[in-house]
């Protein structure tokens, strides 16, 4: 994520990120965090993948749960093409169960980790759900932000997310590589 | 002109540009911009946090925005009569969130509950992303006039 630096005298950003978040260039540090099944995932095993795709999501924000069907459905279109997608919840009011439960519920069968304290949260400077990061197969941040530009789905100008997708599995420039959009805030612990 | 709060009533619609606009009207003073929607939990309980601020701080202004979708307007209206706030409280314009988004503060990641204060001056004095406190924004105030 692109840190903005203030430039008014006296701006004051108290959003809730922490150490510098990612940028896009930046490369993926692997990681290993337990799915809601409480089995250990590491992302090395995703190495050789053509593409990765971590989406910051939740179980209880409309706005996530609006993209559900969308997420599964970009699973089952990318998954075949050599794409790892792999869901995080960072909220802290969000139990494995639950999460487990939702999964179900909406049909998502990509692995979806618990991110306990909201560690790779703050890592990545994830400020949202849905919030999505795109690496390349050489585990470089290639798009960083929305799915879409259209919650309600209905009007759907920039498939954002899938364009990403597209451009690096053709060995192509992402053509946006940040986008915004309106969601729930991630569920911190104190610190 | 300062907008005319009509108890229960929407202020109207803005974009980031109009909402600039109607910002200058509170030159002299603080504003606390609250973005948020009837969707978001943290928002509505944040919702009487605000009332009672601008009831009790006539030295600030606030000035709420949904960024709720045209077809939730019906909610928007129905809240906003329940609660009968003392603040204007507008929607979001149809049309690109991203720009409004960017349009109010490139720094602002898209999360509501949002509170953007402007000073005196008209200009960015802090923005709080996410969940916060009365004391949270107070401070951001305080902080501001340094």
């Amino acid at each position: 994520m692109r840190f903005y630096v203030p430039v008014l005298v006296g701006f004051i950003s108290v959003a809730q990120a922490h150490a510098a978040p990612v940028a896009i260039g930046d490369s993926l540090a692997p990681f290993s965090l337990k799915d809601y099944q409480g089995k250990d995932v590491d992302l090395k095993s995703y190495q050789g993948s053509k593409a990765l795709v971590l989406m910051f999501i939740a179980t209880q924000c409309p706005v996530s749960n609006a993209y559900n069907e969308r997420m599964a459905a970009l699973a089952k279109d990318y998954q075949p093409k050599g794409v790892a997608i792999v869901g995080i919840n960072s909220n802290r009011q969000e139990s494995t169960a639950e999460i487990a439960t939702h999964a179900s519920q909406h049909g998502l069968t990509f692995p979806i980790l618990k991110d306990v304290d909201n560690v790779k949260a703050d890592q990545f400077g994830a400020q949202v759900t849905p919030e999505i990061y795109v690496y390349d197969a050489g585990w470089k941040l290639r798009y960083h932000g929305r799915i879409d530009d259209n919650q309600r789905g209905d009007n759907i100008q920039s498939q954002d997310l899938r364009n990403a997708l597209d451009a690096v599995l053709a060995g192509k420039e992402v053509p946006v590589k940040e986008t915004k959009a309106f969601g729930c805030t991630i569920k911190r612990v104190q610190k | 002109m300062i907008a005319l709060v009509l108890a229960g009533v929407l202020a109207g619609e803005l974009d980031a540009p109009r909402l600039w606009r109607a910002l200058d009207a509170y030159r002299g003073r603080p504003v606390v911009v609250s973005f948020w929607a009837t969707w978001c939990k943290p928002c509505v309980e944040e919702f009487p946090v605000l009332m009672a601020l601008a009831r009790e701080r006539k030295d600030l202004a606030v000035v709420s925005v949904s960024i709720d979708e045209k077809e939730d307007r019906g909610a928007l209206e129905a809240f906003v009569r329940e609660k009968g706030p003392p603040f204007p409280v507008y929607a979001k314009a149809p049309g690109d969130d991203e720009a409004f988004i960017n349009g109010v503060d490139p720094a602002w990641s898209g999360v509501v509950p949002a509170t953007l204060i402007v000073g005196p001056d008209g200009k960015r004095l802090a923005l709080i992303q996410g969940e916060h406190s009365r004391e949270e924004i107070e401070r951001a105030i305080a902080g501001g006039k340094r």
